[in-house]
């Protein structure tokens, strides 16, 4: 009896010890396992991030193209819309006023009010630095013309102003380009308004 | 058949409606504009590029504009901080009137004057009131026609979900 007992017990030990070898057996197998996987997995998030690198660079390149598209397109339209022949620009600038606060411009041509612009503080601020602002393009007949500007403002002592200013030029073949500029005069301590043909 | 008939009914309200918040100018540039505004000083749209822009067009003799207003001003004060703001734009004829109501209703944001209705033909608002969502790219995103309680609750979403982006 105790003989089977002892045979049992040695029988035992010897499945447990068989087991535990072959389970050290499997363990390194499923390290390697799980490092090929590892290098497997992170092999494809490279590739994913390079694709994605890659799509990226071609929104940048298409968004490049789309906006030189729109460029061309802008040109054309203005081309079209105003061949440069009969073409006349009109031009806001202003020199120091210190006597004028720029609030709107409205443009009448041959009686027919053709535009009016408000002047925002920034772009109030950006013609004081030396900007100059399109403020209206026209194609005209060759011929004469009267060109009528209002502005309106805080004129000295930040009292409202309105003044208007008048031109009579004559358009011929060729672009136009007008300038109707702000200034101070300084003796009188009024601003000026004063219309200029670009040469 | 009767409640089919309802039913079928309703769907197509819903189509209506639906479609007629998102026709016209959704998904377009927002036009540009300056107007005066209720402090005196010329305001232009393109100027709040980067900002989400609400854009409310409201008359004084409109009722639910005078609901919505200080619904407006609330969402006005509590995201001004980050990258929000709303331009009230008056349609009424007479600037003073308007003064008046801003005044009473002791709403904060910027006040506009459209006595010209310009800029309310530009948005093609044929309701009042009339809400414009545009985001930071100067897109329109959502237009809303009038106004009914509980409106807010989706402006405040959908401002959210911008302001996100």
């Amino acid at each position: 009896m105790t003989n089977k007992l002892l045979i049992s017990l040695i029988a035992g030990v010897v499945l447990v010890l068989g087991s535990s070898a072959i389970a050290q057996d499997a363990a390194p197998m499923d390290a390697e396992k799980m490092l090929a996987g590892s290098m497997q997995a992170e092999a494809a998030a490279a590739a994913s991030r390079g694709e994605f690198r890659q799509l990226d660079q071609d929104v940048q390149s298409l968004k490049k193209e789309v906006l030189d598209l729109n460029r061309d397109l802008f040109l054309l339209e203005e081309e079209l819309l105003f061949p440069a022949n009969s073409q006349v620009a009109f031009f806001i600038s202003m020199d120091v006023g210190e006597y004028f606060d720029l609030d709107s411009v409205s443009l009448k041509i041959d009686g027919k009010e053709v535009a009016n612009y408000l002047y925002t503080e920034r772009e109030a601020g950006a013609l004081l630095r030396g900007g100059v602002h399109r403020v209206h393009m026209a194609n005209l007949k060759t011929g004469n013309h009267e060109l009528v500007a209002i502005f309106t403002g805080a004129g000295p002592h930040t009292r409202d102003y309105r003044r208007g200013a008048t031109m009579n030029f004559s358009k011929g073949i060729g672009a136009k380009y007008l300038e109707l500029e702000i200034t101070d005069r300084v003796q009188k301590q009024q601003p000026e308004f004063v219309i200029k043909e670009w040469e | 058949m009767k409640i089919r008939n309802i039913a079928v009914g309703l769907v197509f309200s819903v189509f209506a409606v639906t479609s007629l918040a998102s026709s016209g100018l959704a998904g377009r540039p927002a036009p540009d504009f300056a107007l005066k505004s209720s402090s005196g000083e010329n305001l232009r749209l393109s100027e709040y590029r980067g900002d989400v822009v609400m854009i409310n067009f409201w008359a004084t003799w409109c009722g639910p504009c005078r609901q919505e207003m200080p619904l407006l001003d609330e969402l006005y004060s509590r995201y001004q901080r980050v990258g929000f703001s709303l331009l009230g734009v008056n349609i009424d004829d007479d600037s003073r009137r308007a003064m008046d109501m801003i005044s009473e209703l002791g709403v904060s944001f910027p006040v506009l004057f459209d006595t010209r209705k310009e800029v309310s033909r530009l948005y093609e608002v044929d309701a009042m009131p009339v809400t414009v969502i545009v985001d930071r790219e100067g897109n329109v995103r959502h237009v809303h026609q009038g106004y009914k309680p509980g409106y807010e609750q989706k402006y405040l979403d959908e401002i959210r979900s911008l302001l996100r982006e």
